[in-house]
């Protein structure tokens, strides 16, 4: 790729890992612009500022900028962010689903707002330090090229689970400098440029929430308590409002006798589905909607993958198979049970370091009893 | 990076050579406080007169209606907070006050804190072209209205609103009252090209800014006029006749005198800079669904503000600073605001159609060249992001 007179905008959130992307880029010759997107926060007395861009954020990013002397702009995507993840976020809350904000945000803010605004500051690529990998194939007797998204070379930090929902038109415009790099040297590489990023803690809270999920949840949208039953109907309690728990959850549930876990959110009836045997969590099936395979090809069904349930969750093997009837949903069967399959979160599909696609897991098996 | 021009003077200025010139001493020898007895006091207490003499000429008042504050959004407070509390203190009964919906922030926020304090305040609206009518100041005085704050020329859109006309209006009613009615007015981006006699405006309080005319960022000053009622809101060593204690930023004021001078000096300059405007104004609108907003006549000489629909500001603001070129969407105060330009949904604009403004101002040191490569530029920006679409 001729770097000369190429021009990356590089979206930077005053972090190690953007403020080192930009760095790459600079050195390898592009012609960069840093950008600082802001997001919509939740108000409180604690917290004015969204964790991914408060201030201190910005006035690193802008400082990082200044030492790599490149252009730097802030972006305010505040009001686009509530509609598209904020909003959405507490729409699927309220229907029971638990959905992935991050993953929503890659897909509206940073790969369709973004991109527009990469565009029209003229530039042919977008960079951010996501921990992925992109390759370019050339497809056999064809003179079209197949972008493929890859697992990061540091297998403790891939992201590649948020970004499933990419499509070969914007990977041909992505640039991931992060992916070939472990966040050792990502660290050393900042030391190296002399960047002021070191030592900032991450942070694994949703990004716009002031204080905490439960007070943000009761904020913005009305609990109703209702009872809690298990799986034979007998009633065992009261809970504060299905909103408050996920699928799986042991903790906070407030029955005597335990432990009990969360099996299901009944939101037609107000009722919170418990059980003692953990077992009952375990399922081997679920229906992904809106799926998306990254080559842009549905391949031919059934196929073996791995497939990922959550971001913590360790790739599991499985098969998909097509669904009789809509197009866009794909019925996973797991070779072995899995623990708390949640409805609202992403399911992913790999074939060993390759994203294929992924979808949004829509029912379990579970629900249909 | 190209070339860099800069069209953003409603923002801030430039500081002229002779500015920095005068104020240099001061911030190297000449350092006294100027409350001090001796010498290096005397000094500085002396520069800090000379520019009350100058900026008393210029408003046509005496120098001890002239208090210096921190910045123009200080002065605007004390005149709002200042004569309100004061009032407060005279008059038992509720009172009502008026202002305009396109007053910059550092009025308009100060009189809604007022309102949450149980003022009763009443906001006028403009005309469609931006200008606040005197019979729509007249119709909103009631029996106890004391206090009306107007600007005297908009920051965003540039229309120039009838201050001497309202000042008339309310010497007039007050000659039939036994509470009088005071006037004030943000002259901020009018001192450069209006007149700023204050005789003439009937005003009793009219703030200023320096770095609005070629001098440093910091300091604003308050006409406040002899007799007029009115409490300090910062307190201290008593400086400025008690109104605004704190050691005098004697650099930034001296800067304030000699930028206040260039100002007379630099009248002729005027019909220079508003010819440009024109040229502007002229081809702009030449771009398809581009609209001005404000009125074409009674506005700024340096003021264009332009509605180009299909396009947002911020995407225009940032493609013209990649072709080095300066410009802003509104004021650089609303640069921070998820809101829509309240000047702009104020003349009718629809909260869509308000984020695609943009600013260009002129000054001193624009010239035709200048002009001449943005009103290239522009219209090719224009049409390169109306055509784009997501990759």
């Amino acid at each position: 790729m001729k770097k000369k007179n190429k021009k990356v905008v590089v979206a930077m959130s005053g972090g190690i890992d953007s403020s080192v992307a930009a760095a790459l880029l600079k050195k390898a010759g592009f012609d960069v612009i840093g950008v600082f997107m802001l997001f919509w926060s939740e108000d409180t007395k604690n917290a004015k500022w969204n964790r991914c861009c408060s201030p201190g954020a910005q006035a690193r990013a802008r400082e990082v900028a200044k030492i790599l002397d490149i252009p730097f702009y802030v972006l305010d995507f505040r009001k686009e962010f509530k509609k598209q993840i904020v909003d959405y976020f507490l729409k699927e809350i309220k229907k029971g689903r638990t959905s992935n904000p991050c993953v929503e945000c890659n897909r509206f803010i940073k790969f369709e707002v973004l991109f527009k605004k990469t565009k029209e500051l003229g530039g042919d690529f977008l960079a951010t330090g996501h921990y992925v990998r992109k390759r370019e194939c050339k497809i056999q007797n064809a003179k079209c090229k197949i972008y493929k998204l890859l697992k990061a070379k540091d297998k403790e930090k891939d992201q590649s689970y948020f970004l499933w929902r990419l499509t070969q038109n914007q990977l041909k415009h992505l640039i991931f400098p992060l992916g070939n790099l472990t966040k050792n040297e990502v660290k050393n590489l900042a030391k190296k440029f002399k960047l002021p990023v070191l030592g900032i803690p991450e942070s694994q809270e949703i990004c716009f929430v002031g204080t905490s999920l439960e007070e943000f949840l009761k904020k913005y949208l009305k609990p109703k308590s209702g009872k809690i039953v298990d799986t034979k109907g007998n009633v065992l309690g009261e809970h504060k409002g299905l909103i408050f728990y996920t699928i799986g959850q042991r903790k906070g549930i407030g029955l005597s006798g335990g432990p009990y876990y969360v099996l299901k959110k009944d939101t037609k009836n107000n009722l919170l589905i418990v059980t003692k045997n953990e077992r009952d969590l375990y399922q081997k099936e679920l229906i992904a909607k809106e799926v998306n395979w990254i080559s842009g090809i549905p391949p031919k069904l059934p196929i073996r993958v791995k497939a990922k349930i959550r971001y913590l969750h360790t790739p599991a093997p499985a098969t998909l198979h097509m669904t009789s009837n809509v197009t866009r949903t794909v019925l996973v069967i797991f070779d072995k049970p899995q623990r708390a399959i949640t409805p609202g979160q992403s399911v992913v599909f790999y074939k060993r370091n390759e994203v294929l696609g992924g979808g949004i897991i829509e029912t379990t098996i579970n629900d249909k009893l | 990076m190209p070339k860099q021009i800069y069209l953003d003077y409603a923002a801030t200025t430039p500081i002229d050579e002779e500015v920095l010139e005068a104020m240099m001493p001061y911030l190297k020898k000449d350092f006294g406080n100027p409350s001090s007895l001796h010498h290096f006091g005397q000094i500085t207490r002396v520069a800090i007169d000379q520019t009350r003499k100058k900026a008393a000429r210029f408003l046509n008042c005496s120098e001890s209606e002239i208090v210096f504050c921190g910045s123009a959004t200080e002065a605007n407070s004390l005149a709002i907070f200042g004569v309100v509390k004061a009032l407060q203190k005279k008059i038992k009964k509720p009172f009502h006050i008026i202002t305009t919906k396109i007053e910059h922030h550092a009025v308009l926020h100060p009189f809604e804190e007022l309102e949450k304090q149980g003022v009763e305040v009443s906001f006028v609206a403009p005309n469609k072209i931006g200008i606040v009518e005197t019979k729509e100041i007249k119709k909103a005085i009631k029996d106890n209205t004391v206090f009306i704050s107007v600007m005297y020329a908009n920051n965003e859109i540039g229309t120039v609103q009838p201050i001497e006309e309202i000042g008339k209006l309310i010497s007039q009613i007050n000659k039939n009252r036994k509470q009088k009615i005071y006037f004030h007015t943000d002259a901020v981006q009018a001192v450069n090209y209006l007149d700023c006699d204050v005789q003439k405006l009937k005003v009793d309080l009219l703030t200023l800014s320096a770095h609005k005319i070629y001098g440093p960022k910091g300091v604003g000053a308050l006409f406040i006029k002899k007799g007029t009622p009115i409490e300090p809101i910062i307190y201290g060593g008593g400086h400025e006749f008690g109104l605004r204690s704190g050691t005098e930023n004697v650099a930034g004021i001296v800067g304030l005198g000699k930028a206040i001078e260039l100002v007379e000096k630099h009248k002729g300059d005027t019909e220079r800079i508003k010819n440009l405007r024109d040229k502007i104004i002229e081809e702009v609108l030449k771009i398809p669904n581009a609209k001005l907003n404000g009125s074409r006549e009674n506005r700024l000489p340096n003021n264009v503000n332009v509605s180009i629909s299909g396009v947002e500001g911020e995407s225009l603001v940032i493609a013209l600073d990649q072709e080095g070129i300066a410009v802003s969407t509104g004021s650089a105060c609303s640069s921070h605001e998820l809101k829509p330009s309240h000047v702009l949904l104020a003349i009718g604009l629809s909260p869509k159609s308000t984020h695609g403004s943009l600013r260009i101002t002129l000054g001193r040191f624009t010239t035709e060249d200048e002009i001449d490569y943005f009103l290239k530029v522009l219209p090719k920006v224009v049409k390169r992001l109306r055509e784009i679409s997501p990759f």
